[in-house]
């Protein structure tokens, strides 16, 4: 049984709204190349509290959505995000979920991945980014977890009172 | 209980494969088609559509607070700017007046002349929704689209000079292109020494890049380029870039010169686009070749 339960219904689909939100939202130059890859924090997040409840197909059409938003070629994202979710699911079995120490190592093993497969789409297509700036956002992500996490968890999730 | 989760937590693994080997084939087929031709322009379109809402409601609470700003700003300070803004539109009417006058001059010299009728122009407001929060690219949406006439190629500007070309185009909204785009180049022309040069979008925000300078050509810092209006699609004689630096290694057969760019791409918030007689050729010419393609 599981100890949280959504705190509503479509709150993981509300979840992912907010993180395209977050992507949206004006940031000044210098902060923009630390952003974190909100997108995909939140389907890890999910991956790692409830696995049953997030599908490859749904990372995929975020990823899809994150192409359209970004003007990225069509599928980069979607195959990013595809592996994040898998990655992320094989690595769940092997860890203990609630330990941060454990989700920074699944997080930077998916993110690392999803981010050097956008690195050689981008190569692929003729834009490759600037240096190592580029992984900077990696480090973002990283340091915005904990934070994330815990929000992602007060805002969009409750404790499960028929737990047995 | 404990065998039965273990049979689920199987099957859901292999399953999970066999959708992860979808997902990726899917990905890859559609970076390839990407890449090639612009098939895949309608599913862009109608992502785009399903976008614009979101768009509108994150750029909402900024629009507000700028109205909130604006209406709580100092009283005198505006009285002051609208005074001098009064005097301006003095100064522009009476320009305006000149402007007409010599218009209808050149209308009667080309009709004497039997030349073709001079370039007419439309112009029209738009503003920008978002920003792409992508490092690589420099683009924006803007809030028209289709529906106002808007097709891809046109020409943005912003302030007196150029900012950009449209993308793509959706219904509601818009993609335009940067300057600063690593994927853009636009013709340019020395003002000072009546030099050609492509500028390059650099990828970085404000800058730009002066492609295949020979070491041995007349450039320096401050030099002001112009666009040339080779090309045919930007106009000519609008003000682009000043040259930031001239750098040469000797060994090198082409000087790395940045400039800078006019427009302050990090500060405007709206653009104007422009509608130019010849639209329908450039729509025309991208037509036939979307038709040539397949």
């Amino acid at each position: 049984m599981e100890s949280f339960i959504l705190r509503f219904r479509g709150a993981i689909l509300a979840s992912i709204l907010t993180a395209f939100a977050l992507t949206l939202l004006p940031i000044p130059d210098q902060l923009l190349i630390w952003r974190p890859e909100w997108v995909a924090l939140t389907l890890v997040h999910w991956v790692l509290v409830m696995p049953r409840r997030v599908s490859i197909m749904l990372a995929w059409f975020a990823g899809l959505l994150l192409d359209a938003l970004y003007n990225s070629s069509l599928g980069q994202h979607a195959l990013g995000l595809s592996v994040v979710v898998f990655i992320t699911m094989r690595l769940r079995l092997r860890i203990n979920v609630f330990t941060l120490t454990h989700q920074l190592t699944v997080l930077l093993v998916a993110l690392g991945s999803y981010m050097l497969i956008n690195l050689w789409v981008l190569g692929f297509t003729g834009n490759s980014p600037a240096a190592w700036l580029y992984w900077l956002s990696l480090a973002g992500s990283l340091i915005i977890w904990p934070f994330y996490h815990w929000a992602m968890t007060r805002v969009f999730m409750t404790l499960n009172r028929f737990d047995d | 209980m404990f065998l039965i989760d273990e049979l689920s937590e199987n099957r859901l693994e292999s399953s999970l494969l066999i959708k992860f080997m979808l997902a990726v084939l899917l990905s890859v087929a559609m970076i390839l088609m990407d890449y090639r031709e612009s098939s895949l322009a309608p599913i862009r379109t109608s992502l785009n559509i399903m976008l614009h809402p979101l768009q509108v409601v994150v750029d909402l609470p900024f629009r507000a607070a700028n109205n909130v700003i604006a209406f709580f700003k100092n009283h005198s300070k505006m009285m002051e700017e609208n005074q001098k803004l009064e005097t301006l539109v003095g100064i522009y009417a009476a320009r305006d007046q000149k402007y007409h006058s010599i218009a209808q001059e050149n209308i009667r010299f080309r009709k004497q002349l039997n030349a073709t009728p001079a370039v007419q122009e439309r112009f029209m407001l738009a503003e920008i929704l978002s920003v792409s929060r992508d490092q690589h690219r420099k683009t924006v949406t803007i809030d028209k689209g289709a529906e106002d006439g808007l097709y891809q190629g046109q020409v943005v500007l912003a302030g007196n000079s150029i900012y950009g070309q449209i993308y793509s185009v959706a219904p509601a909204s818009a993609v335009i292109l940067q300057l600063t785009d690593s994927r853009h180049a636009i013709p340019v022309r020395n003002n000072r020494t009546g030099l050609g040069a492509i500028a390059v979008g650099s990828g970085n925000t404000n800058q730009l890049e002066l492609k295949n300078i020979e070491a041995n050509i007349d450039i320096k810092a401050g030099d002001t380029f112009f666009s040339s209006g080779l090309g045919q699609l930007f106009p000519a004689d609008f003000p682009v870039a000043t040259v930031a630096s001239v750098a040469y290694n000797p060994g090198d057969s082409f000087m790395r010169v940045k400039a800078r760019t006019m427009v302050d791409f990090s500060k405007s918030r709206e653009v104007i686009l422009i509608w130019r007689s010849n639209h329908l050729t450039v729509l025309r010419a991208a037509n036939a070749e979307a038709k040539e393609k397949p």
